[in-house]
């Protein structure tokens, strides 16, 4: 992953809020099932896996298959009732882990 | 690899030597606030196709460096001494084979032919040509070198350029001698007068959106980076937002002292070159990024290129001339695909092709089916390849000449950089 990720999220909300987050990080996705000009088959690499959390608690996670497009983007929503810090954490086949954070604050 | 360097103000002692040096020069006064530029290569040498592109040479074939190599055209039809044995299902195969350039189905609808699966239409439709009376040797003619007929076809001499073999075309003309009924589409779309040309509606200044905008950010740290000389652009122009409104919308521009059309692309070589000692070639993704960040900067305002002054008159009027330069073993000059009373606004298979107004203002773009980001002589390049010509590297005049005339046509029309495509 070359660039960082792409966040997109309000910086505060108020208590009882449903939020909506948008993340996007750059990557192939390359399936595994494509061959090269020499008929040699691409090797598999794809994020695998995308969590996210919230004050360190669970908050959305996804498995990832090949079928997902180069880039992938996950939109969700959240609840929020108190300020705190989202983590979120892309893991790639290659064993690659990137992360990022974004921070709310509740009025 | 010969470089030199272009000195701004703090050198023009040096100038009346620089002139001696290199006579062609001598005749325009440099302007002692010019920007300073490298001189010598501004992309990788030797230069190498892009990897993944088709890797065919196409030596024998016209380039718009060298518009007189292709073998030229028949006076008249050829007279067949034995009369065409073909067999219509080899010809069947052979229309429908898109190892050849396309295939016959990319420009003409031929009724079932390839299923009648998304054929094009900017040749005849020759559902019906079986029904014309027309004779082997007419038909054999028309697919050998049209140009025998039409010397202004579009059509690519399958025949005089190598592309099939007299057998072959013997199967093709027996193929279409069969042709008796209007094609039957599977669906709507498949019609090529009912297919509707594609709209972009997506925002491509939206960073969730268009990958090609996080080249900016990019830009932004190269902006303040200090090079091997130890300066930055920061250095010289402070903060990028304020100085570069407008610039882009001027460029390409006439530079006499190189005695070509400079792009963006080329100037962030060389006068990142010549001032922070950077090396971003052309087409290194911080070359790309920058040129990108250029024209970002200026988005919104309207394309304005110099026409007029000397230097430049002549520069547009050779990338007029380029524009009908016939290319490639296709034999394809860029009115043919993009003029209206040509093939643009037309299909070619199910790709529409774009008229020259509009092909301009979103470049750098970030193209979906590539996953990349192309400037404009990336594209240049590729439509060489893709009408089997053999590309120039990206800095090469021809398509500085071809680019300012091209901005020409698309004066008026607003930066929108980067845009986003298939």
């Amino acid at each position: 992953m070359a660039d960082k990720p792409r966040l997109k999220l309000p910086k505060e909300a108020k208590k009882g809020d449903v939020i909506e987050i948008k993340t996007l990080v750059q990557h192939p996705m390359e399936t595994g099932l494509r061959k090269d000009a020499g008929g040699n088959v691409i090797p598999r690499k794809i994020v695998n896996k995308f969590s996210a959390t919230f004050n360190g608690a669970p908050l959305f996670s996804a498995e990832l298959e090949p079928a997902v497009a180069a880039n992938p983007y996950l939109q969700f929503t959240a609840k929020i009732d108190q300020g705190g810090t989202f983590r979120f954490t892309w893991v790639d086949d290659d064993g690659t882990v990137t992360t990022a954070e974004e921070t709310i604050t509740v009025t | 690899m010969q470089r030199g360097l272009f000195l701004g103000p703090a050198a023009i002692a040096l100038v009346a030597l620089a002139t001696l040096a290199l006579p062609r020069l001598a005749a325009t006064a440099p302007d002692p606030g010019a920007a300073p530029l490298a001189t010598g290569d501004a992309s990788a040498r030797p230069w190498k196709r892009y990897p993944g592109w088709p890797s065919r040479d196409s030596v024998k074939f016209n380039t718009l460096a060298n518009p007189n190599v292709s073998p030229p055209a028949p006076k008249e039809p050829r007279k067949l001494t034995k009369p065409l044995a073909g067999d219509p299902a080899i010809g069947a195969k052979l229309v429908a084979d898109r190892t050849r350039g396309g295939s016959c189905l990319a420009c003409h609808v031929m009724g079932q032919a390839g299923n009648a699966d998304m054929p094009g239409n900017v040749g005849p439709d020759l559902s019906e040509i079986g029904n014309a009376g027309l004779d082997d040797d007419t038909l054999f003619n028309f697919v050998n070198d049209a140009r025998v007929y039409n010397a202004e076809s579009v059509m690519p001499p399958w025949g005089t350029n190598g592309l099939f073999s007299d057998e072959e075309i013997g199967h093709i003309v027996a193929f279409l001698k069969t042709l008796k009924s209007p094609a039957v589409f599977p669906t709507s779309v498949d019609d090529p007068s009912k297919r509707p040309p594609p709209v972009e509606h997506r925002d491509n200044l939206d960073e969730m959106v268009n990958p090609g905008l996080w080249t900016v950010e990019k830009a932004q740290q190269l902006w303040d980076a200090r090079g091997p000389t130890g300066s930055s652009c920061a250095g010289c122009h402070g903060q990028a937002a304020e100085r570069f409104k407008t610039w882009a919308a001027g460029m390409p521009k006439w530079e006499p002292r190189l005695d070509k059309v400079l792009g963006i692309e080329e100037f962030v070589y060389r006068h990142a070159k010549a001032t922070t000692g950077f090396d971003w070639l052309m087409q290194s993704s911080e070359n790309t990024a920058m040129a990108v960040y250029l024209r970002f900067l200026a988005n919104g305002q309207a394309m304005h290129v110099d026409v007029t002054s000397p230097g430049a008159k002549e520069a547009f009027e050779r990338g007029r001339a380029l524009t009908a330069t016939k290319v490639g073993q296709l034999n394809f000059s860029c009115l043919d695909c993009h003029d209206p009373k040509r093939g643009g606004l037309k299909w070619i298979r199910g790709q529409w092709l774009g008229e020259q107004r509009g092909q301009l203002d979103h470049f750098p773009t970030w193209r979906t089916s590539q996953q990349a980001i192309w400037d404009i002589r990336k594209r240049f390049e590729w439509c060489n390849v893709a009408v089997w010509a053999n590309e120039l590297p990206p800095e090469a005049k021809e398509y500085g000449d071809l680019e300012l005339y091209l901005a020409s046509v698309n004066a008026g029309l607003k930066l929108n950089v980067p845009g986003i495509r298939h």
